[in-house]
């Protein structure tokens, strides 16, 4: 009899819908105890961890505005606090936002506010749980960017500005801490079946310039988050990882 | 004046056991004057690692900034000793009696 592996705590932000949600069921199903977590969507959230639960995994709620240093650090520790043993092994930065408009009539605060949620947040989570992963000589890290990050979008300058700081900020990371085991990465979706793109009008449009011919499903991101974090990903980091059906090959 | 002496043994003591044990130091290299980088071996990322073990031996919260001060092991137990002193004396009484019980 082989003993069973110590749980292994992976923190997925934005998991109470769409593309978080996927993830965080995804890294349930591969073992991983998941802390789901949700900033003012708290029924999405529990209803992810429901269907963590029946389908046989573990998982937790944890609450928090991403782009708020302070809650961020407070909620951290206070789980730090309450699980000494169960250190974040898997961070997977994906709350994000957006808020389009031409940047020539774009405000301060749809600038300020995307960079605050998609930039900061993923910095204070990383600040955090980077000091621990230290310490554990292990860990990995994704983060959620967009296609929009590496090719740029008209009408989205302050989301593509801030997705592409995302993917700076992951390769700098990655070489920081490379000697240290820790893994850092992303993902850049394209266009995926969630709420977010079914908003788009001229959606019929984009599809047709889809190598695959069809919008993407957030299993298929949530697979790649889930290659990232495994040992068959071991010598990769710093590396973004493109789920776009060929939209831009790169 | 007794209590602040046994009080910098106590903390002398914690942080050299700290480099002798999570940084694998011999002892006989611990001296005060000694430089974290040039004698001690340790690179940037070490001395953020110190930082998180100061923090979690000591119960206290430092500035990762302050970092930049620190040259010297002396430097090292003077940060740590401000830092529990700006954090009220209470939280130095509070710890102090675990710190010589673990050593
Ligand atoms: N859908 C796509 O086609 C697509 C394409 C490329 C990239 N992406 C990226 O994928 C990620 C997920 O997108 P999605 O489509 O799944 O979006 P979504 O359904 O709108 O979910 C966004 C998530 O982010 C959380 N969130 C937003 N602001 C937050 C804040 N200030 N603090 C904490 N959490 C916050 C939300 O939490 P609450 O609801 O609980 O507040 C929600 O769980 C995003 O980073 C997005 O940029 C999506």
């Amino acid at each position: 009899m082989t003993m069973a592996p110590a749980v292994k705590l992976a923190l997925v932000t934005g998991a109470s819908s769409g593309i978080g949600k996927g993830i965080a069921l995804r890294l349930a199903r591969d073992g991983y105890r998941v802390l789901v977590h949700y900033n003012s969507g708290r029924a999405g959230a529990e209803h992810t961890l429901e269907a963590i639960r029946s389908a046989g995994g573990e998982g937790d709620l944890i609450q928090f505005d991403v782009g708020d240093a302070a809650a961020v650090e407070a909620a951290l520790e206070s789980h730090a606090k309450e699980f000494p043993n169960l250190p974040i092994s898997v961070l997977v930065n994906n709350a994000g936002v957006h808020n389009d408009t031409l940047l020539g009539i774009m405000s301060n605060e749809a600038f300020d506010s995307v960079m605050r949620t998609n930039v900061n947040g993923p910095f204070y989570l990383m600040r955090w749980c980077v000091r621990k992963m230290l310490r554990a000589r292990a860990g990995t890290i994704v983060n959620i960017a967009s296609l929009a990050g590496q090719t740029g979008n008209a009408g989205q300058a302050n989301y593509a500005a801030s997705k592409a700081a995302l993917i700076a900020m992951t390769k700098t990371l990655a070489m920081e801490v490379g000697t240290r085991g820790i893994r850092v990465n992303a993902v850049a979706p394209g266009l995926i079946e969630t709420d977010m793109i079914s908003e788009i009008p001229q959606i019929g449009e984009m599809v047709k310039r889809i190598p695959l011919g069809r919008v993407g499903t957030v299993d298929e991101v949530a697979g790649v988050v889930s290659f990232l974090c495994s040992p068959d990903a071991g010598y990769i980091t710093g590396h973004t990882i493109s789920v776009n059906g060929g939209l831009f090959p790169s | 004046m007794n209590d602040q002496m046994s009080l910098s043994n106590e903390i002398q003591t914690k942080v050299n056991d700290l480099f002798i044990k999570g940084f694998e130091i011999p002892s006989e290299k611990l001296t005060p004057t000694a430089s974290l980088y040039e004698d001690l071996g340790l690179d940037s990322l070490d001395a953020v690692d110190m930082l998180v073990h100061l923090e979690e031996t000591f119960k206290i919260k430092v500035d990762g900034e302050r970092l930049m001060e620190v040259r010297t092991l002396q430097n090292v137990y003077d940060l740590v000793a401000e830092v529990a002193r700006n954090a009220g004396s209470e939280t130095v009484a509070q710890h102090a009696p675990a710190l010589t019980a673990n050593v």
